[in-house]
């Protein structure tokens, strides 16, 4: 796959794409194939709130560092963490002074990088390492040393958010990162660890009677998507496409046992899944 | 009793920001460099056909720099086609795709860097965004990839393994970010066609159109990346691109000039 192709002014390697308009539906199509290469199939990422668990502080926090560092060794846990409130009042000093939307997108991670020192300063001595992001390819040596990286959640998007029309929210957050981080490297699973049971229909801070869903599949939970959501809208579509994320679970981490017994693989809080078990 | 969130008081901090709703917001964005033309250099249609492609359009770019703040992005190419057909075969994600398709657009801003460093050229990198102003200042060009650095957070697609997010959606919302009306890209085709022109020498021109109007035609093939079309609609400052042929001389002059030659894609 290696020979130069010349004669209509611009020189080609000859591939099966050469010469091909990567826009061409039928072009794309072509690079299809119902496999793909799962790059690190046998670890669990760990995704722990902003806003639900960090800013709650060490009541909420030292209980989740105790039972991920009894995990530790009993499988490979990559950890994700949000930024929560310093995010939130970034967002509406940003909207507030009209910053574009890439902008907005740019300057979040930054509180996220926090988290990551603070967790990483209660968990380090029972193995924990700040990872920057986009390391994956050290990601086999440190789980070798049974270490649990941990690593900010946001996508880089950064100044190249796409524009969402009049709302100042960067679409690609937290959730949706931690999702793709995973996705890329055919992980199957995802715990969200957050301060409620898991999936409910509306809002249960605002609403006495939101009901609880302990289980759904993707394809109904994107039928019928709920207006008030605890993980990023983005995550799910994307998840449609998606090759490798098998089962999303939410928990709620400020109830003792719960991240322990969903790393051991218990339906505990919500479990949403690909496709119907 | 849960612990207390110890929350900052803002706007937005009880906000479910999960599920963003259009018409919530009072969102008036400051352009941050609106003048800058933002403008991209094809990879397979102009770089790849070497010298006698790539030299008139840098002199035609180097003549007007000193009218016009440039930001000059390039596309990847055939090498680009062939790690994504080599990445294909291996069966690797998209996100593996778009973070190794990468490389060649900065292989390629390096090249032009090289041409254009005694008139200014700079290669800059995405993390030197913020230095712009610095550089135009000084009456640099500066050349970055054209690529968005989503790399390993690219999503797969519905179909096939292709990033949807190649050099043309870096460019286009690079202009989005900066305030800047409009994009240029410098392709070697006189712009839109109903077919591709290469493949079908009677092809219909397509000199003007609307994003919608391009949506609802649903075309098999389009000249630029299909997610700009999207991004056009849903933009806040960028609202038209354009798309001309840096192969006829003169082309890139006047479309810096606001003549609508080519093809102007808009978002209404």
């Amino acid at each position: 796959m290696s020979e130069l192709v010349k004669g209509d002014g611009r020189t080609h390697i000859t591939s099966p794409l050469m010469r091909e308009s990567l826009v061409d539906r039928r072009v794309i199509a072509k690079t299809h194939s119902d496999r793909e290469v799962q790059i690190m199939p046998d670890v669990l990422l760990v995704g722990i709130g902003g806003q639900s668990i960090f800013d709650r502080g060490r009541a909420a926090l030292l209980p989740l560092v105790e039972e991920l560092a009894a995990a530790r060794g009993t499988q490979n846990i990559v950890i994700g963490v949000g930024g929560g409130t310093r995010v939130r009042h970034t967002v509406s000093i940003a909207y507030d002074l009209g910053l574009p939307l890439g902008g907005i997108a740019q300057l979040v991670g930054a509180m996220e990088e926090a988290n990551a020192v603070f967790l990483n300063a209660l968990l380090a001595r029972h193995g924990s390492m700040v990872m920057p992001r986009e390391h994956f390819w050290e990601l086999p040596l440190y789980l070798e040393s049974k270490m649990m990286p941990i690593t900010i959640s946001i996508p880089p998007y950064h100044f190249w958010e796409p524009p969402a029309g009049d709302s100042p929210l960067p679409t690609h957050g937290s959730d949706f990162g931690l999702f793709q981080y995973a996705e890329v490297l055919g992980m199957e699973r995802i715990i969200f660890v957050k301060d409620e049971d898991g999936l409910y229909d509306r809002d249960p801070k605002r609403h006495a009677d939101a009901r609880f869903i302990p289980a759904i599949t993707l394809d109904a939970l994107l039928a019928d998507l709920p207006q008030e959501l605890i993980l990023d809208r983005m995550l799910f579509e994307a998840w449609r496409f998606a090759r490798h994320v098998k089962q999303v679970q939410i928990i709620n981490g400020l109830v003792p046992g719960m991240l322990t017994r969903a790393l051991a693989g218990e339906p505990v809080g919500t479990v949403i899944t690909k496709e119907a078990a | 009793m849960n612990p207390q969130r110890r929350t900052i008081d803002s706007s937005l901090a009880d906000a479910l920001l999960t599920r963003p709703e259009t018409g919530h917001y009072d969102y008036s964005p400051v352009a941050m460099m609106p003048d800058v033309k933002v403008i991209k250099i094809g990879g397979q249609s102009i770089l790849d056909r070497g010298r006698a492609a790539v030299f008139p359009i840098l002199d035609e770019l180097v003549a007007v720099k000193d009218q016009y703040p440039l930001l000059l992005c390039t596309g990847g190419g055939t090498r680009a086609r062939h790690i994504y057909a080599m990445a294909s075969d291996l069966e690797l994600p998209t996100g593996v795709l778009a973070a190794l398709g990468g490389y060649v657009p900065r292989q390629n801003a390096r090249m032009v860097q090289m041409l254009l460093a005694k008139h200014g050229g700079l290669y800059i990198m995405n993390d030197d965004f913020e230095k712009l102003p610095l550089y135009f200042r000084l009456g640099c060009i500066p050349i970055m990839t054209g690529m968005p650095p989503f790399g390993y957070w690219e999503k797969a697609g519905e179909s096939g393994r292709i990033p949807a997010n190649r050099t043309d959606a870096g460019v286009f919302l690079t202009a989005e970010v900066l305030g800047a009306k409009r994009a240029l890209f410098i392709k070697d085709e006189d712009g839109l066609f109903e077919t591709d022109p290469k493949k079908n020498p009677q092809a219909a021109h397509i000199p003007r159109i609307t994003a919608q109007e391009l949506i609802d035609r649903n075309l098999d093939d389009l000249v630029v990346e299909r997610v700009v079309i999207q991004y056009l609609l849903q933009a806040r400052f960028c609202h038209e691109i354009q798309i001309v042929n840096g192969l006829v001389p003169g082309m890139i002059t006047r479309a810096l000039a606001g003549e609508d030659v080519g093809t102007v894609i808009t978002k209404s």
